[in-house]
């Protein structure tokens, strides 16, 4: 068995609307950057074993789109899209954020990919508007089944928790 | 993803902001890491912020009714200390923001390595 990496992954809070998530890939900067913006390759690796990609489109240039759309073996789906403002391969890539269940809580994420030794370290920041969005982005993203299926409720309850504390 | 496994943390987020709205505050979280390292007076904290003393008492003030420190009074002094079970919501949090992403990357890490061994074949 060979020793991997997984669960190395760190999550810092750099200011209080942004997180910063750092990786390490044993990879050349080239190849993650193609496999993060390929859609033969991201159709691949993107989404669990209960959910397939039905739609993934990159429109690889500054101004150019993209869009994923995930469907759950329940039959729940879960989109989101973005447009590209910065492509510098393979080391940075800027682009929005949206997710169509949550599209108040839009984010302007940044990649950023360092080679050294064959390893490249990638750093993702994810600047939201304010706080709360930041707050709320780890259900959007992991939990998005509840938006996508009209379930709310728990979202809008969080949501307005949050807002009346700001 | 089934629907259920995210009921309970879903229940709990609604606890768990109180806690992000308190440490929302830069200068709230220096208090925070200040009481990391042990039980503190209030006269210490005003002058590592460098904050007036009614400023640092109205932090308190906000930290104590989240729950995330406890004060305690010897003679005439009050002591400030972090109670971590109080920082458990935060840490559950942080905990599925983690999982979240480390799943997504665990995957794209597997997909990388298959397609070097293919490469090299």
């Amino acid at each position: 068995m060979t020793v991997t990496r997984h669960g190395s992954a760190t999550v810092e809070f750099p200011s209080d609307r942004e997180a910063l998530i750092t990786r390490k890939f044993d990879a050349s900067a080239e190849l993650v950057f193609d496999v993060l913006t390929k859609p033969e390759h991201v159709s691949v690796w993107f989404t669990d074993g209960d959910e397939d990609l039905e739609v993934c489109e990159i429109d690889l240039r500054v101004g150019g789109e993209y869009r994923y759309v995930g469907v759950f073996d329940n039959g729940v789906r879960c989109s989101f899209h973005g447009t590209f403002l910065e492509i510098e391969r393979p080391v940075r890539r800027v682009e929005t954020w949206v997710f169509a269940g949550r599209p108040d809580v839009e984010a302007v994420e940044t990649v950023e990919l360092h080679e050294q030794d064959g390893v490249t370290t990638m750093t993702v920041l994810l600047a939201f508007k304010d706080q709360p969005s930041r707050d709320a982005s780890p259900w959007t993203a992991a939990d998005g089944v509840h938006a996508a299926d009209g379930m709310q409720g728990s979202y809008d309850n969080l949501e307005d928790h949050v807002t009346a504390l700001a | 993803m089934p629907t259920s496994e995210y009921n309970e943390p879903m229940a709990r987020a609604s606890a768990a902001s109180d806690v992000f709205n308190a440490i929302a505050e830069a200068h709230r979280r220096e208090i925070l890491d200040a009481l990391v390292a042990g039980e503190r007076p209030v006269g210490e904290l005003v002058d590592m912020l460098r904050l007036t003393q009614p400023q640092v008492s109205k932090h308190l003030r906000v930290l104590s009714d989240v729950g995330l420190v406890k004060c305690r009074a010897e003679g005439r002094r009050r002591l400030y200390r972090l109670d971590h079970e109080n920082l458990r919501p935060l840490h559950d949090w942080l905990e599925k923001y983690e999982q979240y992403w480390n799943g997504r990357l665990d995957r794209l890490d597997d997909y990388l390595s298959d397609l070097q061994r293919k490469e090299r074949m």
